[in-house]
């Protein structure tokens, strides 16, 4: 199989190898590079200046204009997104240590047990929420919590303890079967082993869930569209939406709203992105490589 | 196993049984005629299924839906095999990384702030078209033509989740055991025969994974169509999600909820088995 056809020098091929990553990250970065350049340019620059050229005289004026627009839905978000995904990594990660248990025991009826709680997690995870839409919201106003921070946070917990469950049942497999066995035989319960021994073991996944479930509720746009019905209680994706304004109006602010809407998971993102990248692994059920 | 040990999945348990609560009445609400005019619901037997489905928007928006998980699908795989390949040749690890984070931050933005930027992109005058003057190529009637208006929601879908297959084609590939590539390297395999005959065969997990969520996630793209067409009513952006929501906002709440129900139904046709026996196996172990 010795055939030499073209040869390309291995340099040649490492200089176009990176062309071609180069020109792919850069079509992939012009709406991000777009939506950060916008931001800065002034009423007057804005009426003819394309979306893809930087700003001539860079102005904060846009940020300042809707930064107090922003102010409440950011807090909002904050409490929101902070409770809602710790909550949700805690009490999935439970749920996750059970199946790992249960997985390991045999009774009449577990591995059906097991089936079915684990395709209900899987289904919370992927469901199209906008499908739940009646019921859901019948549910949060029966149990009177409609507009509030507490009616956000169950409906989010009721789609995001599944996502945990599912992500941290792949983080919890790495521990070894007999750590649990010892601490059972010096007579902790299941519970106790989960504090104890499970949870600071696998630290790195419970963060990459936390980091993942973080994002996902920050970027939320239904549930909050259709749970709040108050600007007070807007959260920052249903905010945003509010400055779509039609092409008439100018979209420097649009733009500067985008940017700070998207300035926590970002940052985020660029520290901790590997955690991410590792919750988006395990969603796809898939622990080892990356 | 002791009692106790139930206590772990009790938290899960409550909440996955409010998720069961709420998927079962909205499949007793779409089996009433509860609407705006009747606002007292009361059994219809299949009536809003079959108002629901001779509805003129039904084929539209059940075709935009396919249209944009099926392209999704299907370009997402191509693109996130080409990009998992340059990826996986690279020999900086660094580098590696560093591409990777770039194909996968669209994720992290939410995406009513893409649609945002991207209703921006697809301006007749100052958006993308203005680059594709320059580089000669015609302009695109982007949001203009209402046969453009699927293909740019497909665009930017595809911008936003091909991270994902990109992510686990690598995944996939960086499994394979470097002792049969190092082996084909010394036959003097080139990396794109390396990458069809060695990579792409053995990733089947890869494109399980891949296609699964590249569906699942797009079949649920609501805020897209919803801020570029200002809301849920245009006919040519609606998707099934879209037109749900519109029936909820019109208050046809008995048809919206059997739409709902053909919704998770088709949702359901694929997390289940993707569940059982794409990712649970990995847990056996």
């Amino acid at each position: 199989m010795m055939r030499e056809r073209r040869v390309l020098s291995p340099y040649t091929k490492s200089v176009l190898h990176y062309i071609a990553l180069t020109i792919v990250s850069v079509i992939w970065l012009i709406p991000v590079y777009a939506m950060i350049i916008n931001g800065f340019k002034s009423n007057l620059e804005v009426a003819s200046s394309p979306v893809l050229v930087p700003p001539s005289h860079p102005t904060l004026s846009p940020y300042m204009a809707v930064a107090h627009v922003l102010e409440t839905p950011i807090i909002n978000s904050l409490i929101v997104a902070v409770i809602a995904s710790l909550l949700s990594t805690i009490l999935g990660s439970m749920g996750a240590y059970f199946f790992y248990v249960l997985s390991n025991s045999y009774f009449r009826g577990s591995g059906m047990l097991s089936n079915f709680l684990f395709s209900l997690i899987a289904l919370g995870t992927f469901i199209p929420y906008e499908a739940t839409l009646i019921p859901l919201t019948r549910f949060i106003v029966d149990i009177n919590l409609l507009n509030s921070y507490p009616g956000l946070i169950v409906s989010m917990l009721i789609f995001y303890i599944p996502t945990a469950a599912l992500l941290m049942s792949l983080f919890v497999t790495v521990v070894p079967k007999s750590l649990i066995e010892a601490a059972r035989l010096d007579g902790a319960g299941d519970v106790k082993i989960f504090f104890k021994v499970i949870l600071p073991l696998v630290i790195p996944g419970f963060i990459s869930t936390l980091i993942f479930i973080i994002i996902e509720s920050w970027n939320n746009f239904f549930l909050p569209l259709v749970l709040t019905t108050t600007p007070s209680m807007r959260l920052v994706p249903v905010a945003v939406e509010a400055y779509t304004g039609g092409y008439g109006t100018l979209y420097n602010e649009t733009f500067a709203v985008a940017t700070l809407a998207s300035l926590i998971p970002l940052i985020i993102f660029i520290f901790l992105g590997r955690y991410f990248i590792r919750g988006l692994v395990a969603l796809g059920g898939a622990g080892k490589g990356v | 196993m002791k009692k106790t040990s139930f206590l772990l999945i009790l938290p899960t348990a409550i909440f996955g049984a409010i998720l069961l609560y709420i998927v079962f009445y909205n499949v007793a609400i779409s089996f009433t005629n509860w609407s705006l005019l009747h606002p007292i619901p009361s059994f219809s037997g299949i009536s809003s299924y079959a108002n629901v489905i001779h509805s003129f928007y039904f084929p539209t928006s059940l075709i935009h839906s396919l249209e944009l998980s099926g392209s999704a699908v299907i370009f997402g795989n191509i693109l996130g095999i080409g990009i998992a390949g340059l990826l996986y040749f690279l020999s900086s690890n660094k580098a590696r990384t560093f591409f990777l984070s770039i194909i996968i931050l669209p994720l992290a933005i939410s995406m009513a702030v893409n649609a945002l930027i991207w209703l921006w992109l697809y301006n007749y005058n100052l958006g993308v078209n203005w680059l594709f003057l320059r580089l000669g190529l015609p302009y695109v009637p982007w949001l203009t033509s209402t046969s453009m208006m699927m293909p740019s929601i497909i665009i930017i879908a595809i911008w936003a989740y091909t991270g994902l297959p990109a992510l686990f084609y690598l995944a996939s590939f960086l499994g394979i055991d470097k002792s049969i590539i190092e082996a084909a390297r010394l036959d003097g395999a080139s990396s794109f025969k390396i990458l069809r005959k060695i990579l792409i065969p053995n990733s089947a997990n890869g494109f399980i994974v891949s296609t699964a969520l590249l569906f699942l996630f797009t079949f649920r793209i609501f805020s897209i169509p919803y801020i570029l067409s200002g809301g849920p009513t245009n006919i040519f952006m609606q998707t099934l999600v879209v037109f749900s929501y519109y029936l909820f906002t019109t208050e046809f709440f008995a048809q919206a909820s059997a739409l709902s129900t053909i919704i998770i139904l088709i949702a359901t046709a694929i997390v289940i088995p993707y569940a059982l026996y794409g990712i649970k196996r990995w847990i056996k172990k």
